[in-house]
């Protein structure tokens, strides 16, 4: 009865059994890491392009919306008569510009390297409004402007006697990264090899296009004739191509999203 | 050896548990971690959507109130409420109300959810304490039928510079008891026109009042937002020193060889707008011209035997054709193809030339009149019995003699008016007003003055009656075409 029972008890798989158990349990495991694996891969991939995407959403959001408040208040706002207010608590346009700002010289506005404005420019806009108008300390710039891969954000003071392009230089904080507009020639290559469709003409891409009023309606700045001016500015179109931080960890390309925005000043400059 | 075996046999079972546990821990923690993750994705994405749901609702708000605010709109408040003649006082509110399901929205109320606390900030007085009147949004309780925009309520009131925080007239202090007034002939401490809002118990007569417009809107989460219009009542504005003017140089005219064809400048004893000391301009020149070779042209386009010239009176002797002074924007080009851009941008109806007169708006009526724009060429005929309102042609405007406008019409871009044999008696009750702005290619003409104006009306037999001046009708084809934006911003909360 002892050694039956010993038998019973002591009863196991063979060599081979367990052998085979342990080749179809790692098997089993192999696949199930391997996917395991490939689901972690995607997620850290669509999680970067979706935090890509996210920064870049509300960037461009902030903007469109600092476009539609632009010209807050506008000098029209004033009566100059019997007093004159001073100039800093008003805005005389929607967008600031350099050179000629001091000297009421508006500059013409290009596209790729034309014009005469530095800015605004394809990849550089100064918005004027006053932000916190419970505030008596006037109008602010806020100026964004993309240098490298690093779309940038400023905010001064409107200041009387001063340049609004080096006021607003002095304070650039870090707003969106990996902004891929405006890279180079190789670089629009090696993206336009993933996305045929994006950089037409395998050219950058402005962040900024902007429209201005003219008695047929409104037209593209450059395009406006006697009416381009940042003065006339009245629609900004915003397009930013942002890049995830690394590549597709499957296919090893880089992922690329395009997003597109457009302010629409509602304070007329009359 | 019995010993030995139970106590092996315990320690196994105590590995298996372990290995369960240690298992179920890890599981655990990465649906934790993903959890936590997609958690705070959806967080994100959330706090997004709600921040730019309420700015487009609150928008939406704005706009319903600025739309309804224009007495040809379908949802007019109506003249009971508000009216664009009128000055709405101070110290009077109008709030849109715009309830979705199981909402109890009262904005005046204190310690009601949707309270409107930004009036009190604005005014320094309660909003109760304010004269105020509800109306119902056109969304109020889902009506259409699909969900509307998530504003809650709109306010429309009177506007002051502490209502605005903004010093208007510089002068240090923020004015609390005077109404706001958008004047656009202001003129500046230089001297130049300044077009802009003032201060002025006794605002000038081109002086429209500025309305504040105030939005709020709110989301189930508690997510505000308050958006505010500034906005003013804009028509074009118009006076007419004549009823009939040739606005260029070098004008060409031609009236029919006919007794019964007159242009007068002295109203139709029927229409009791007129009065000498009345609003529009009264009594004035039958034809006016901006310079004085035009009043040779013109009369030497008059048939002169049997002599007709005695059909044209007006002010002055007969007949009454005069050197006239335009307003500024009528003189040059930039100025009239500005007033023409503007009526474009503001028309009831703007219709693609050629056209006709079954081309214009059915719902045109003697109590609905209208303001069309003709973008090219435009024929009047007699298949309706008159038009009513502002007509604007930029084409060539042929008109047949039996056809009958009460209004204004506008002549502006090809600057050409003719006419054409269709029955008799058809009359131009009101303004007219013909200016070359456009060459034969259709560009705008360098300026600054506009080209020859043309009237050519040759018929001798089935004649209109012509043109006869109509106070009246002036001012009604001059209801305000929209509610101009003025300024547009956030509202801190």
């Amino acid at each position: 009865m002892k050694r039956a029972h010993q038998t019973r008890c002591e009863q196991g798989f063979s060599l081979i059994e367990m052998m085979i158990a342990a080749v179809i349990f790692i098997l089993l495991c192999s696949a199930a890491f391997a996917l395991l694996s490939l689901a972690q891969q995607r997620y850290q991939t669509e999680s970067q392009v979706l935090n890509s995407f996210q920064e870049a959403r509300f960037g461009l959001d902030e903007m469109v919306r600092d476009v539609n408040g632009s010209a807050y208040p506008s000098q029209n706002m004033f009566s100059f008569n019997p007093n004159v207010p001073a100039k800093n608590l008003y805005a005389i346009t929607p967008v600031a510009w350099d050179p000629g700002y001091l000297s009421s010289s508006p500059c013409l506005i290009g596209t790729g390297g034309g014009g005469t404005c530095t800015t605004p420019g394809d990849f550089d806009l100064i918005v004027e409004r006053d932000v916190d108008y419970w505030h008596t300390d006037g109008v602010e710039w806020t100026r964004y402007r993309l240098q490298g891969n690093i779309l940038s954000r400023s905010q001064t003071y409107k200041v009387v006697s001063a340049d609004p392009e080096t006021t607003t230089a002095l304070s650039f904080v870090p707003y969106v990264q990996n902004v891929m507009n405006n890279v180079s020639s190789a670089q629009i290559a090696a993206f336009q090899a993933v996305y045929p469709n994006m950089f037409p003409g395998g050219n950058p891409v402005p962040v900024f296009n902007y429209f201005c009023y003219t008695p047929f309606g409104t037209q593209q700045c450059a395009s406006a004739g006697s009416y381009n001016s940042p003065l006339n500015i009245t629609d900004v179109e915003i397009t930013l191509i942002v890049m995830a931080p690394t590549k597709d960890a499957q296919t090893g390309q880089v992922r690329l999203i395009e997003l597109h925005g457009r302010g629409h000043s509602l304070n007329p400059i009359q | 050896m019995k010993k030995d075996r139970k106590t092996h046999r315990s320690s196994e079972d105590g590995i298996a548990l372990l290995i369960a546990i240690f298992v179920l821990l890890l599981i655990s923690v990465v649906a934790i971690a993903l959890l936590v993750s997609s958690g705070t994705e959806t967080a994100l994405g959330v706090n997004y959507r709600t921040s730019s749901t309420v700015y487009y609702a609150a928008i939406a708000g704005l706009e319903e109130a600025r739309g309804r605010l224009l007495p040809k709109n379908p949802n007019y408040f109506g003249a009971s409420y508000i009216s664009p003649t009128t000055t709405f006082p101070l110290g009077q509110t109008i709030y849109v109300i715009n309830r979705g399901s199981g909402d109890n929205i009262v904005p005046w109320d204190s310690s009601n959810t949707y309270y409107d606390n930004e009036y009190q900030t604005e005014f320094g007085t309660a909003a109760s304490s304010a004269s105020w009147q509800s109306v119902n949004s056109v969304w109020d309780n889902n009506i259409q039928g699909i969900p509307g925009p998530m504003f809650k309520w709109v306010r429309i009131n009177a506007a002051t510079e502490q209502s605005l925080f903004l010093q208007v007239n510089a002068s240090g202090s923020y004015n609390n008891s005077t109404p706001i007034f958008y004047d656009p002939a202001h003129i500046n401490t230089s001297g130049n026109p300044w077009p802009s809002l003032i201060v002025n118990m006794s605002p000038p007569s081109s002086a429209v009042q500025a309305l504040e417009i105030t939005a709020l809107a709110a989301l189930p989460n508690g997510t505000q937002k308050i958006l505010q219009y500034l906005v003013a009542p804009v028509s074009v504005n118009l006076t007419f020193p004549a009823a009939l003017i040739l606005d260029g140089y070098s004008d060409v005219f031609n009236s029919p060889d006919h007794s019964a064809w007159v242009v007068q400048g002295s109203s139709d004893g029927g229409d009791g707008a007129c009065a000498p000391s009345g609003p529009v301009p009264y009594p004035v020149h039958a034809v006016g011209v901006p310079d004085n070779p035009d009043v040779g042209n013109v009369m030497s386009g008059i048939p002169s035997s049997p002599n007709e010239s005695v059909n044209f009176t007006g002010t002055g002797s007969t007949p009454s054709i005069a050197r006239v002074t335009l307003a500024t924007s009528l003189q040059t080009v930039q100025g009239l193809n500005q007033i023409a851009q503007t009526i474009i941008q503001n028309a009831d109806a703007v219709i693609a030339g050629p056209a006709t007169e079954a081309d214009l708006p059915s719902a045109m009526s003697s109590a609905n009149p209208m303001t069309v724009a003709v973008q090219g060429d435009f024929s009047l005929g007699t298949s309706i019995p008159a038009g009513y309102g502002l007509l604007l042609v930029t084409g060539n405007f042929t008109y047949a003699s039996g056809s009958n406008w009460n209004g204004i019409v506008l002549v502006i871009g090809k600057g050409t008016m003719t006419t054409s044999e269709n029955g008799a008696g058809g009359t131009f009750n009101g303004a007219t007003l013909i200016a070359q702005t456009l060459d034969s290619s259709g560009n705008l003409l360098p300026g600054p003055h506009p080209g020859p104006a043309t009237f050519n009306d040759t018929l001798s037999g089935s004649v209109g009656r012509g043109f006869v001046y109509n106070c009246g009708w002036i001012q009604r084809a001059q209801a305000p075409l929209t509610y101009k934006i003025l300024s547009f911003h956030e509202i801190r909360q």
